[in-house]
């Protein structure tokens, strides 16, 4: 099994590798695209089969059996100890069965998506190397390792997102999604670093830092929390650092779909559920977490509705998705907020790849008021995009509805009502922008639209259909008990999760609000979009505000890249030249000015040099008497 | 091989004085000093081969001088000086190879000198050859810059050679007043770094002795305050002044601290630790700042440089084995980067016969394989992980932890002070639409040039994902100096 774990990370690597460079030094063009997309998407397939195997056999054993690999020693000096090592336990087999097995599907779906395009090989060497990336940082046996994946999704992400990039705006979101990553990874090392001073000679993978948590004081453990959920809100699209997503969304659809949407921005979350022994100790942290979430939930979900842009809305919407995530992990429900990483995964990906059929079709049109009508033109995408939106916005029994349920019962029966409540509102305006979207794109009937359609490819569409059957069924396995499952997600992942015991009666209570609520925006969608929508116009003062998005990126610009340049120049034109090197002229300036009035001494008259002596000797004579008295 | 170190130093030199005897044509010049550096560099390499990383100071030389003052011809290399004796000697063949179409004979005899003076730097133990060597390996490079430079070149070199002079100056008094003090309590002379280093001193006297060193290095590195030479003399060098400036001279002043501060004077150094941190803190920063709105490719790198050094010094001086195990690694990863990304600028600069960024745009669009490059060795400074620069950063930032816990925060900030620039300038040069300059005059990397540029990048890679391979190797060396100097974190 270890050997087919380091194979798991390794592969994709390995493939990228040979895919970079025969694109680099392929300069004429002679490697065609079967080439590439043979290795790129077999790849995929084996980590999958690979990822599986893992995953039965992980499940045939007890809960507490791990699969580890050591692949080599990376860093070794006095009693820092690095190996760069992987495990797989339950959390990890989750996250990468999942990962592999959505990864593979996006990356047949981005062979179609992507054939002709002039980088065509460059793209799957750098999606191969996301892959590779992904696993690293959710294998990693120890937080140095994991976050040498976090750096490396970022990196790709980076390089995918500006993957367009003749166009300037595109290498902008590019550069601004990578900046606000890092300052987010800032706040992560400095947690790992408070966090390596207090484990002191006590090793430094995970399993030793569960270990030893006991000896840390509280104050340190919730330093270590805070600055690590910094580097979450970078990676994971939280407030304040959630600006780059929406407008990472600059990149080609299979990115969107498979980094920003059902993967890396999952990452935050996934940490946290990795940590989940320290977030234990510092609940007050834990609660922090949450706050952030659903204000980013329901801020995301706010700006979702005015939004014009069909990924765009989806970019939002995931961010909401994420503040989901966040609340459960936050209030001690890994179980549950992992759960809703997984079943996102699925939808989420299916509606960006359903958005992606829909541009292709239309020659790339993003912007939801020009399409309309589409249901019969794309029946398919409709119908797979239908169930996809049905269990995004919690409708029963597709897989949005008990991910969503169990974490908004958490929030319920830990007492956070005020979070409840929140969470709920979002659900409702989860529901009303996801069927605002679908209802615009494929039912209204839009009177500009005279688009003439360009037919799918088969690697476009059966990707839809598999995601789709996931979407409809992934949520039976965490039905609880109440609607007849038996939470096999949670026992098999077995995570250090907070439990409250729950009625079946406030379960089908609560439950019925959520449902009731998503009804109700499903229905407030269908009466305003159902039949000839407007695009939103900023003509109060309100939609204005939401339309361009609070403003905040203007405000950031403002605050950060406009006075940082301004503050550049003043280094350079005051501080450089006027004060420093201003300084050292006027020393020599003094110099010479010093220099020019003692000259005037040396005028060669005998009788100025007979002063001169006379009164240097009478002083020296004085300070010869002075020492002296002195003495 | 018993005068191993010796034929290293002169081999560079003497080849200088014998072509310059028999006035050789252009044609012998090239290829004798390609080959002289290349033989330099292979016993450089078959130095290293016996080189034992658990001894600390090796392959000793030494010759008796000036007796009379105690001055001796005394060399030897340990793990830290290997390093750098190293990569200079992997540099000079390459800059021969980059300037080999180059008709200016004084290139080739400067860069050859410029070796004998980093080596001999590198590898002395005495302090007046110290101070010599140091002193030697200023001329070269000005009259590299005064003579082929750009710009305000005469200037600029002035600048340069005033500022450094102002450290040395204050550097010698400390050197002789060192030698005095010796003097003084044995009844005879010596400037042998060891002899020195057993001496003990009242702490005022060291403490002004240590300003006069630490002044010396604070300008070559240089921290804020002594670094207006910098940019002007970087816009203004050629390339291959350029490489070995910021790649190894730079780097010098640390080595300078490392050998000589940290041996004689580990006292007075922990009293200008808070300063010497401080300064280095707000390097960091204002360089990265500095360096955003830079309209040209040499000034911002220069700026860069002196970010990342200002991090080394920070390293230095929180003093244990995490952070100087990272400042030294950085070190080596940052004089790769470094070489690599001047060789590059030095390329466009070849190509379009400008370093603006104004006028550059969408090199990816015409020529791949050099973006490709180009943008390698940018991130690799940003430290991306699988470089040597992420590991070397993570190392310094968990040692600055270990120190102080703000000092740690500080550190941290170089996560995010490098790509300030870096990502921007990227995105104006190698992407966007195709310049007018672009369009006209740029082409692809040429097969020497990619040789050139491969093992540069093969070397930082390698150092990104093996790092103990290579800490192991001068991590002994640092423990013994901390174990000398009583580890203080």
């Amino acid at each position: 099994m270890s050997t087919l774990l380091l194979l798991v990370v390794f592969l994709p690597f390995l493939s990228a590798l040979v895919l970079g460079l025969t694109y680099l030094f392929d300069t004429h063009k002679r490697v065609n695209e079967k080439f590439y997309t043979i290795l790129g998407v077999a790849v995929p397939i084996l980590v999958t089969i690979l990822s599986f195997v893992i995953v039965l056999d992980l499940m045939s054993h007890s809960s507490t059996t791990v699969v580890t690999a050591v692949a080599f020693n990376w860093l070794s000096i006095d009693s820092f100890h690095i190996d760069l090592a992987f495990v797989a336990d339950p959390l990890s087999a989750v996250m990468i069965s999942f990962i592999t097995f959505i990864g593979t599907l996006i990356h047949i779906y981005a062979a179609a998506y992507m054939s002709s395009d002039q980088g065509f090989g460059k793209f799957f060497s750098y999606f191969n190397l996301f892959l590779g990336s992904m696993l690293l940082l959710v294998l990693a046996s120890n937080p140095i390792i994991m976050f040498i994946g976090w750096e490396l999704v970022g990196l790709v992400s980076y390089l995918l997102i500006g993957f367009y990039n003749k166009e300037y705006e595109n290498v902008t979101a590019a550069n601004k999604a990578f900046i606000v990553n890092r300052v987010g990874d800032f706040g992560f090392i400095i947690g790992l670093g408070i966090l390596f001073v207090a484990m002191g000679d006590n090793g430094f993978t995970f399993a030793d830092i569960k270990e030893n948590i006991y000896a840390i004081d509280n104050h340190t453990l919730t330093l270590v929390g805070i600055f690590l959920f910094i580097g979450a809100m970078g990676k994971s699209a939280q407030i304040p650092l959630y600006v780059w997503l929406p407008d990472a969304m600059a990149g080609p659809t299979p990115v969107s779909a498979l980094i920003h949407a059902a993967t890396m921005v999952t990452a935050g979350v996934y940490m946290v559920a990795r940590f989940s022994f320290l977030y234990n100790e510092i609940p007050q942290v834990g609660e922090f977490i949450a706050i952030i979430g659903v204000s980013s939930a329901l801020f995301a979900a706010i700006i979702a509705s005015y939004q014009s842009d069909i990924k765009k809305i989806l970019a939002y919407s995931t961010m909401s998705q994420l503040g989901y995530m966040f609340v459960a992990v936050g209030l001690g429900a890994y179980s549950a907020g992992i759960f809703h990483v997984f079943t996102h995964a699925f939808f989420k990906a299916l509606l960006f790849m359903g958005a992606g059929a829909v541009i292709i079709a239309l020659h790339h049109e993003q912007n939801i008021f020009k399409m309309g009508s589409l249901k019969k033109a794309l029946p398919l995408v409709y119908i797979t995009m239908f169930i996809a939106t049905l269990a995004i916005s919690g409708i029963p029994p597709f897989a949005g509805f008990f991910s969503k349920d169990a974490i908004l019962n958490h929030a319920f029966m830990s007492e956070h009502y005020t979070i409840w409540v929140l969470g709920v509102i979002t659900a409702f305006l989860t529901a009303f922008y996801m069927f605002r979207m679908l209802f615009i794109v494929f039912v209204a009937d839009m009177k500009n639209n005279h688009i003439e359609h360009k037919a799918l490819s088969k690697a476009l569409t059966y990707p839809l259909i598999v995601l789709a059957i996931g979407a409809t069924f992934a949520g039976f396995l965490g039905a609880n008990e109440a609607y007849g499952g038996s939470d096999l997600f949670k026992s098999f992942i077995s995570l250090n999760d907070i439990n409250y015991s729950i009625s079946h009666s406030t379960e089908y209570m609560l439950g019925f609000v959520n449902v009731l609520v998503s009804l109700l925006g499903v229905t407030l969608a269908y009466k305003y979009f159902r039949t000839s929508p407007q695009e939103p116009l900023p003509n109060k003062r309100v939609r204005t505000l939401i339309i361009n998005k609070f403003y905040v990126d203007e405000l950031y610009d403002r605050l950060f890249v406009q006075n940082l340049r301004s503050l550049s120049n003043f280094f350079n034109k005051t501080v450089d030249e006027k004060l420093i090197d201003g300084f050292i002229n006027n020393v020599v300036h003094l110099n010479l000015y010093v220099a020019s009035k003692f000259t005037s001494l040396q005028n060669g008259k005998i009788q100025h040099y007979s002063i001169y002596l006379l009164s240097g000797v009478s002083m020296m004579s004085l300070l010869l008497i002075y020492i002296l008295e002195v003495r | 091989m018993q005068n191993l170190l010796s034929l290293i130093i002169f081999l560079p030199i003497s080849a200088v004085v014998l072509m310059g005897l028999f006035q050789v044509s252009l044609k012998v010049l090239r290829v004798i000093s390609l080959a002289t550096s290349v033989l330099v560099f292979l016993l450089v390499s078959y130095l290293g081969l016996n080189f034992d990383p658990l001894q600390s100071m090796q392959f000793v030389e030494v010759l008796p001088w000036i007796e009379s003052y105690g001055i001796n011809y005394f060399v030897g290399v340990d793990a830290i000086s290997y390093i750098l004796l190293f990569l200079v000697s992997l540099f000079i063949p390459m800059l021969f190879v980059f300037i080999w179409d180059e008709d200016r004979k004084g290139f080739f005899y400067n860069l050859l000198l410029l070796q004998t003076g980093v080596m001999g730097t590198l590898l002395s133990l005495d302090l007046i050859l110290f101070y010599l060597f140091w002193e030697m390996m200023l001329l070269p490079i000005f009259i590299m810059i005064g003579a082929y430079g750009y710009g305000l070149r005469q200037a600029n070199a002035m600048k340069i050679i005033m500022m450094t002079v102002l450290g040395s100056m204050t550097m010698l008094f400390s050197i002789l007043y060192l030698g005095y003090l010796f003097f003084e309590d044995n009844g005879f002379w010596s400037f042998s770094l060891f002899g020195l280093s057993s001496m003990s001193f009242s702490s005022d006297i060291s403490i002004i002795l240590a300003a006069g060193f630490l002044l010396a290095f604070s300008i070559k590195i240089p921290l804020v305050g002594f670094h207006t030479w910098m940019a002007p003399a970087y816009s203004s060098a050629p390339t291959p002044a350029l490489v070995i400036l910021s790649a190894i001279m730079a780097k010098l002043g640390i080595y300078g601290l490392w050998r000589f501060g940290f041996t004689l004077f580990e006292g007075p150094l922990s009293y200008y630790a808070p300063l010497t941190i401080t300064l280095s803190i707000v390097g960091i920063l204002f360089y990265a700042i500095h360096a955003i709105m830079e309209k040209d490719l040499k000034r911002m790198f220069a700026f860069s440089s002196a970010s990342h050094l200002s991090l080394i010094t920070l390293g230095l001086f929180s003093i244990n084995i995490y952070s100087w195990s990272g400042s030294l690694y950085l070190v080596a990863t940052h004089a790769i980067s470094s070489a690599g990304i001047f060789l590059l600028i030095g390329m466009i600069g070849k190509r379009i016969k400008s370093i603006k960024i104004s006028d550059l745009g969408g090199i990816a669009t015409v020529a791949p394989k050099f973006a490709f490059f180009f943008a390698f060795f940018a991130l690799s400074i940003a430290g991306i992980p699988g470089t040597g620069g992420f590991v070397a950063e993570l190392l310094i930032i968990m040692g600055a932890f270990k120190y102080s816990f703000w000092v740690g925060v500080f550190a941290a900030t170089t996560m995010i002070s490098a790509i300030l620039f870096i990502f921007w300038m990227l995105q104006r040069t190698i992407y966007g639409k195709v310049s007018q300059k672009v369009a006209d005059g740029f082409y692809e990397l040429s097969r020497v040039e990619l040789l050139l540029l491969l093992p540069l990048m093969l070397l930082l890679v390698l150092t990104g994902i093996f790092p103990s391979f290579f800490i192991s190797f001068f991590e002994p060396t640092l423990g013994m100096m901390l174990f000398q100097i009583g580890d203080i974190s």
